[in-house]
């Protein structure tokens, strides 16, 4: 071969090698310009903040969550005995007027509407009051808790102790979004987090780590946050009402109540018959744990916020709201029934158990008035003590069924066994009352009040309600517009990373 | 230095540094392509291609998840050289694709792959097919699963009826991440705070 021609050889394999390195540069290139797609493609655009309390912000990345979620607005739907309208309990059964006489409950108690009304209901409720000002007001700041988005993020800035301090009214332009997302999610990946400190310390109370829960846990934990049995602990932190889920001895009625017992807690003495009266606020979490699905690892999103398809695309219903509006997405997922069939199931179980809870309502009534009675006849506090023990033990167990929406169908047996042994307690209570009345000298029935209406029976027990309204309305006049108009004036302050 | 005159004679200086450039490369797209994790059986390695998300979503929200991995169902098991043949064929191709931006927005599975998953099926549920008890409460069931595939009928199993490639937005699903090494990002994002 001739020296010219291997320099040429030479040359063309320079070429080659060249132009196969060029096209394997290219094919590295598009590898990882693909790859870098997978870090953009399925996940937000990451301009929320850590305690952004705007679900409007979120929905910029996630419109479909965020538009389901705003179906929470909707109130037009009713089932048999709930739904997602407003409806005034106290007309309904105005018997609740008299079971809870000198507590706030007693003025204004309706069915709750969907998440996206939180905050204006609870401004529009007579229990908050018409506060004047900062420190006025019936109410601690602590019922806030659970209104808002906002919430976590003015704990973050005054500390958790110090959120509870003070009036209802203190933090009264601080808390203004409705609950909503951040109140469950991580704003960087989306995931499931606990935003209240009072679920992460009742469970390590119970020796358990939250963090350590599984992502179905998860999806009933969040809802646990705020669904689920509590009170305000005032020894925690001097000046503060610290929220307390009363946990440490277990999730029933007798295990709660035994927590309250032994720390002497009550939430109100009742006006007619001096009870130290404890309130349950809506054990729905404990109620559930205790039933069929739970014990079959159903979380409460599976029925509540079940997978929809829209458009070829399959996410989770944000539309928080009863099966009941849903049962093609919840119960049929797993049960081959008719949805009348389906229906009728749910409503049996909250015919029947009902039954025995409105005798035991009924009850409760005659025993407040008989120990008023005893009262009024000169009956001595040893004398009383047994039988006022009793009145909180029977009511307690009524208002863990009562309040705990959906309890009668998330765990009928249990609620029926709480309500039974509610009768029981309540029974026990009037035969010594009436063998204390029959010593006093009085050995007849005691006429059951007329309770019909719930104008009645709250005259019944002396409320003036008209003052109520009237201070309502002066403060929706007066100091609502100013929370308003300085909550504005912070959330246009906030640049796109802030707060 | 008389033979080394000789090979540098042959072949310049230029040579070499082109073939290591080369090799280089080469070592590179072999790692930022993920090509070892092709030997495993792992589902995550599916997901190096992102586009496979919303697949990988639905069989982890599935039962089969606890099961079955995604070659269990879509390599063939008959031996262990068709197995790789398969595999090798059929990622190649898709890889191809992926690597192209050929992918079509709703992926369907082609005829050769329907013929392994539907073996598949039967190679696990082999007892539930000839059960007695079953042609006793599906009566049809004999009869129908001789002239169609097993999901023809069992339509969600697993990934379910909508397959698009944007069905499942936000899905958690473990893709690829950063291949830059650790010490290396946190160095980046350190000069990114100051």
């Amino acid at each position: 071969m001739s020296i010219k021609n291997r320099k040429i050889g030479k040359l063309i394999l320079l070429i080659v090698i060249i132009v196969a390195v060029f096209i394997l540069g290219l094919l590295a290139s598009r590898i990882m310009e693909r790859r870098a797609e997978a870090v953009f493609a399925y996940s937000p655009s990451g301009d929320i903040s850590k305690f952004e309390p705007r679900n409007e912000v979120w929905g910029k990345d996630f419109p479909r969550e965020y538009e389901s979620y705003y179906n929470t607005a909707d109130t037009n739907f009713l089932s048999k005995y709930n739904g997602n309208g407003m409806i005034d309990m106290l007309e309904v059964d105005p018997r609740l007027v008299v079971l809870w006489a000198g507590y706030g409950f007693s003025k204004d108690y309706s069915q709750g509407r969907g998440h996206f009304y939180a905050v204006v209901d609870i401004r529009n409720n007579l229990r908050t009051g018409g506060p004047t000002g900062d420190d006025d007001g019936p109410m601690p700041t602590t019922c806030w808790a659970c209104k808002s988005p906002d919430v976590p993020r003015v704990m973050n800035e005054s500390g958790i102790a110090n959120f509870y301090k003070g009036k209802w009214a203190r933090l009264g332009y601080e808390i203004y979004n409705p609950i909503g997302c951040a109140d469950c999610h991580n704003s960087e990946t989306m995931q499931l987090q606990i935003s209240r400190h009072a679920l992460i310390e009742a469970y390590e109370r119970m020796g358990k780590d939250i963090t350590k829960a599984t992502h179905q846990e998860m999806r009933s934990l969040v809802c646990a946050q705020c669904h689920v049995e509590y009170y305000f602990n005032e020894n925690i932190v001097e000046g503060s009402q610290y929220l307390t889920f009363p946990w440490d001895k277990g999730f029933t009625a007798e295990a709660m109540e035994e927590y309250y017992d032994n720390l002497q807690f009550s939430d109100w003495t009742h006006k007619l018959s001096r009870a130290p009266m404890l309130k349950a606020q809506h054990p729905g979490y404990e109620v559930y744990m205790t039933g069929v699905h739970a014990d079959r690892g159903v979380a409460c999103a599976d029925c509540h916020m079940p997978y929809k398809s829209d458009g070829g695309v399959k996410y989770t219903d944000h539309h928080i709201q009863s099966p009941l509006n849903n049962i093609a997405n919840s119960c049929q997922v797993c049960h081959r029934e008719e949805t009348s069939k389906l229906i009728s199931n749910v409503y049996e179980r909250q015919d029947k158990i009902i039954q025995n809870r409105d005798k035991l309502e009924e009850l409760l009534v005659r025993a407040h008035v008989e120990a008023k009675f005893a009262w009024d006849k000169g009956a001595t506090e040893e004398q009383m003590k047994d039988i006022l023990i009793g009145i909180r033990h029977a009511q307690w167990r009524w208002d863990y069924a009562a309040a705990s929406h959906g309890g009668s169908f998330h765990s009928p047996v249990e609620i029926g066994r709480v309500i039974s042994t509610g009768i029981t307690i309540v029974q026990e209570t009037r035969i010594i009352l009436a063998r204390l009345l029959a010593d006093l000298g009085h050995n007849k029935k005691i006429e059951y009040p007329d309770i019909t209406t719930k104008a009645k029976a709250q005259e019944f027990i002396g409320m003036d309600v008209e003052k109520l309204k009237k201070e309502k309305e002066e403060f929706k006049q007066n100091l609502m517009p100013i929370w308003d108009k300085k909550a504005e004036e912070r959330e246009n302050s906030w640049t796109k990373k802030n707060p | 230095m008389k033979e080394d005159n000789k090979i540098h004679d042959k072949f310049p200086l230029i040579f070499f540094i082109f073939i290591g450039i080369f090799l280089g490369l080469f070592f590179y797209v072999i790692y930022i392509s993920k090509a070892h994790s092709y030997l495993s059986d792992n589902s995550e390695t599916c997901v190096n291609c992102h586009i496979m998300a919303p697949q990988y979503a639905s069989w982890n929200h599935s039962s089969h998840r606890e099961v079955a991995n995604c070659n269990d169902c879509h390599v063939p098991h008959d031996n262990f050289v068709n197995k790789y043949y398969f595999k090798g064929k059929d990622g190649i191709r898709h890889a191809s694709i992926f690597t192209a931006r050929m992918e079509p927005q709703v992926i369907m599975i082609r005829d050769e792959g329907k013929q392994v998953v539907h073996n598949n099926c039967i190679r696990c549920h082999e007892n539930q097919i000839i059960d007695a008890k079953l042609s006793a409460y599906v009566p049809q069931h004999h009869k129908n699963f001789e002239d169609r595939h097993c999901w023809d009928c069992h339509r969600e199993v697993p990934h379910g009826r909508v397959n698009s490639l944007t069905s499942m937005p936000h899905a958690k699903v473990p893709l690829p991440e950063s291949p830059l090494p650790e010490w290396l990002r946190n160095n980046k994002s350190k000069n990114n705070n100051n």
